[in-house]
């Protein structure tokens, strides 16, 4: 292993290990915040975190860590396919901040890390090729080679960037043996080699994570040794299946790097599940989501000591859209101090969603990422306590809380866009609201007042309820977007 | 002002549309009165406590809005009779309840009911009964206004395009002696010129001391007209509601940033804006063009900035202008807006150029 390593732009330092188990550490990068672990990864899209803007992020101190999806933004012109995609046009900034975080207004504090596809990503109906993953843009599925993405690397100079791996996403478990199980094996390990030469070339300052399999340790055991072989040029794993953590012990070398789980959890209780496996740092599109459902979280760990009152576990979250929050004066949360929380209260987020206002999601998104900091700041002080202190608070946690974070009655923002894959059934997206006195008929959708007031902005039906996405919003009513258009590119 | 309709400024924080320098914003009743309702605002305390707003609020009648839905409304003596949009139910809308509700949401400014018709309607007639029973609606209101200390009552001046009529709307109104006066039933698709003639005979007729209040009013070029004729407020939700759609208000004009051309626009929204979009450096964001075109219809967060931009456009430019007026240099300031705007004096529109010429600025000198 002659070649050149990355620069040592990121640091990573264990504080304590529980044996094969938890871990407290410190991810350092330079000129960003450093962040203590473990720790969670904001998801975000299309280079922002879902209806948060900027100036949010940073007031209110949300974001420690950012994902990006590189297919958000390289999508094929439609009348030019031969143009650079905008991102790989940007001019260098005063700051010297990389395309990445001048072009997405990214806080610079942040660490971001770079990843081929989104998360959750639409499976491709193609599947991947030999040298090239099939990824899914704004305008259609394309080829991502490992050459273009180790430019893509090279040019947007991310603090991490994921190496590519041949998974098919979408469904999670590969028949174990199945050919295409050990077709993806080797095919991961073919791509970190091209990607890690492909950067050696030309060091950039991003430290490259490599994947771990959505596989079985029997069928991934040689693609890991081929890992271990090349922690010179390998800073940490993206795991994409925490079941193979605890099998990394067979590899010492692969010991000391951080592990970033893609392995989406669900709920608390699963996030403590990977914490306690050894997961270092976990992406979390569970935010977004549980935002846009109208749900407040409410959890803390460890959790309050168990009342006397009552036996029956608490709810992980609140669903604001219930009428029984309508005059509700008391913060989305009680004891909570974000900024959704001390300058405004639950009966007003109840009324956003039931007016449809896009500030409720603003304030959830708010709230929901200050209660996941505290959180795993309460995950980190209960570890510093010693590993059975973090069982018997992870114990409680789950004795206090019910399992499942509650689904949210209320309806989301509206989703339209090309990353909700269709699930049939054309329900009409906006539904005529509007009845004329003393005629049982239905009215069309108004068109917009010149001024003065606007009827709700907002109208309509959810149409496809997703779980797992956050659904891209247009503005404004259906004659209007008919009029102006949706999306494109010209017009 | 910007238009919160449902107490909520499109995706914004009371803490940024703050930042934005606004310190009034309109709210409309009649959203309100639907949701949350009288029962929830009277329970959470009014509409400051409901959106956490700490300045000042201005509400509509809830009566414009039938202006829009007319067809679907019946205007009698009593009040206005509609079917409730969420679920049917018949509802009316008094001046007695309207100013219930206002009081209930305790907007500092609130507006009479009036009866609304567009201008442009030909029924001479029919525009006289509203024009009255306008004036016999402010009566009712100012009689059931509950807080009259604390709340101040607006006035709307009807009458269509019949200067007469305005006229005599003016004298009944100026009257009743409220705190401000407005000027209503504009902005429903008459001729500009029609527009001038209407707002400078009624600001002829007004006590100076009151302030004046253009409903509906937001084109850059409309508020530098009106202000010429010496209108004082205005309300427009084309600046946030253009932002959804991926337009920016600029000095130049209106940018449609979901336009390819703007796909790799690396510069600012707006040249020299000083909202927190546009500024670089402490504070400052650094957003390009490139980036509002990337997630424009895609992502809220690209509707947001737009909004702060368009509406700190707008406060700017009223602000820009009351510097002018105080520094007596205010038809400069004009010609320079026509200037930047229209880059060739030729497409001045001529509506403005007569209008401004009627009051001594003179766009071509
Ligand atoms: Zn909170
Ligand atoms: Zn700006």
């Amino acid at each position: 292993m002659s070649e050149p390593g990355p620069q040592e732009a990121m640091k990573f330092e264990i504080l304590k290990a529980f044996g094969n188990g938890p871990r407290l550490a410190k991810l350092a990068v330079a000129g960003r915040k450093a962040i203590e672990t473990p720790n969670f990864v904001t998801v975000t899209s299309r280079g922002t975190v879902p209806h948060v803007t900027p100036d949010n992020l940073t007031k209110h101190d949300l974001v420690n860590a950012s994902y990006f999806g590189l297919e958000d933004f390289i999508e094929l012109h439609q009348k030019n396919p031969a143009r650079r995609p905008p991102i790989f046009q940007t001019p260098p900034s005063k700051s010297g901040a990389s395309p990445l975080y001048s072009f997405t207004g990214t806080p610079l504090s942040t660490i971001s890390v770079l990843a081929p596809r989104r998360i959750p990503a639409v499976t491709a109906p193609m599947g991947n090729g030999n040298d090239f993953l099939s990824v899914f843009t704004s305008t259609g599925f394309r080829n991502l080679t490992v050459g273009e993405y180790a430019s893509a690397i090279d040019a947007l100079r991310p603090d991490v960037a994921i190496a590519m791996a041949d998974l098919t996403y979408g469904n999670k478990k590969t028949t174990p043996l199945s050919k295409r199980a050990i077709r993806m094996a080797e095919r991961s390990d073919d791509w970190i080699h091209s990607l890690a030469n492909a950067l050696g070339q030309t060091p950039s300052g991003t430290a490259l994570f490599a994947p771990t399999l959505p596989l079985p340790y029997s069928t991934q055991w040689e693609y890991l040794e081929t890992l271990s072989e090349m922690t010179d040029r390998i800073r940490g794993l993206a795991v994409y299946d925490v079941d193979i953590i605890p099998d990394l012990k067979d590899y010492p070398p692969l010991l000391p790097l951080p592990r970033l789980s893609l392995d989406a959890p669900v709920s608390p209780h699963h996030i403590l599940r990977q914490v306690a496996l050894g997961a270092d740092i976990l992406a979390l599109p569970l935010l977004n989501t549980v935002s846009d459902s109208g749900v407040a979280l409410t959890f803390t760990f460890p959790p309050p000591p168990p009342s006397s009152s009552s036996t029956s576990p608490m709810p992980l979250g609140i669903d604001l859209s219930h009428e029984s929050h309508q005059t509700a004066l008391a913060p989305l949360m009680q004891g909570c101090t974000c900024y959704a929380c001390a300058a405004h209260h639950r009966a007003y987020v109840n009324h956003l969603l039931s007016a449809r206002e896009m500030l409720a999601w603003t304030l959830l998104q708010i709230h929901n990422h200050h209660v996941l900091n505290a959180f795993f700041a309460g995950v980190r002080a209960s570890l510093r306590s010693g590993e059975e202190q973090f069982e018997a608070d992870r114990e409680a946690f789950m004795r206090a809380y019910e399992p499942e974070v509650p689904a949210g009655s209320g309806s989301r923002p509206r989703a339209r866009g090309y990353h909700l894959k269709s699930a049939g059934g054309d329900d009409r997206l906006n539904k005529s609201s509007w009845g004329k006195y003393g005629d049982g008929s239905s009215w069309p959708e108004p068109e917009p007042a010149a001024g003065g007031g606007t009827p709700a902005g907002m109208d309509g039906a959810p149409p496809v309820r997703s779980t797992t996405e956050t659904p891209l919003v247009p503005e404004g009513d259906a004659t209007e977007l008919d009029q102006k258009g949706f999306a494109e590119i010209d017009r | 002002m910007p238009v919160a309709t449902q107490a909520s400024l499109k995706g914004l924080t009371p803490e940024q549309l703050e930042e934005t320098s606004c310190r009034l914003c309109l709210n409309n009743t009649y959203h309100l009165g639907l949701k949350p309702g009288q029962a929830v605002l009277d329970a959470v305390g009014g509409a400051h406590r409901l959106q956490g707003w700490r300045h000042n609020i201005l509400t509509d009648s809830g009566g414009f809005q039938m202006v829009s839905l007319l067809k679907l409304a019946t205007i009698t003596e009593e009040g206005v009779r509609f079917l409730s949009p969420h679920d049917g139910t018949p509802m009316l809308l008094t001046p007695e309840h309207s100013v219930a509700l206002q009081n209930s949401i305790g907007s500092d400014i609130m507006m009479q009911l009036d009866d609304v018709l567009v201008t442009t309607s030909p029924d001479r007639e029919r525009m006289r009964v509203a024009m009255e029973r306008s004036v016999r609606w402010l009566d009712r209101c100012i009689a059931a206004h509950a807080r009259p200390e604390t709340q101040n009552l607006f006035c709307i001046i009807q009458g269509g395009l019949d200067l007469e009529m305005r006229r005599e709307c003016t004298l009944a109104m100026v009257e009743r002696d409220t705190p401000g006066i407005a000027v209503g039933g504009l902005s429903g698709g008459e001729a500009k010129d029609d527009y001038c003639r209407v707002v400078e005979t009624v600001t002829a007729l007004l006590p100076e001391l009151k302030p004046r209040y253009v409903m509906g009013i937001g084109y850059p070029e409309d508020l530098v007209v009106s202000v010429a004729l010496g209108a004082d407020m205005f309300d427009c939700v084309w600046p946030t509601r253009t932002a959804r759609f991926g337009n920016a208000v600029t000095k130049n004009g209106v940018l449609n940033l979901k336009h390819s051309r703007y796909a790799a626009d690396f510069g600012p929204i707006e040249e020299g804006c000083g909202c927190i979009c546009c500024r670089e450096g402490e504070g400052g964001l650094g957003i390009t063009r490139a980036f509002i075109s990337h997630n424009a219809n895609k992502e809220t967060v690209a509707a947001h900035l737009l909004t702060i931009h368009n509406v700190w456009y707008q406060l700017n430019l009223m602000r820009e202008m009351r510097e002018a007026i105080i520094e007596d240099r205010f038809p400069a300031y004009v010609r320079g807006f026509f200037a930047a705007l229209y880059p060739d004096r030729a497409n001045y529109p001529t509506w403005a150029v007569d209008t401004l010429r009627r009051v001594g600025v003179d766009l071509l000198d």
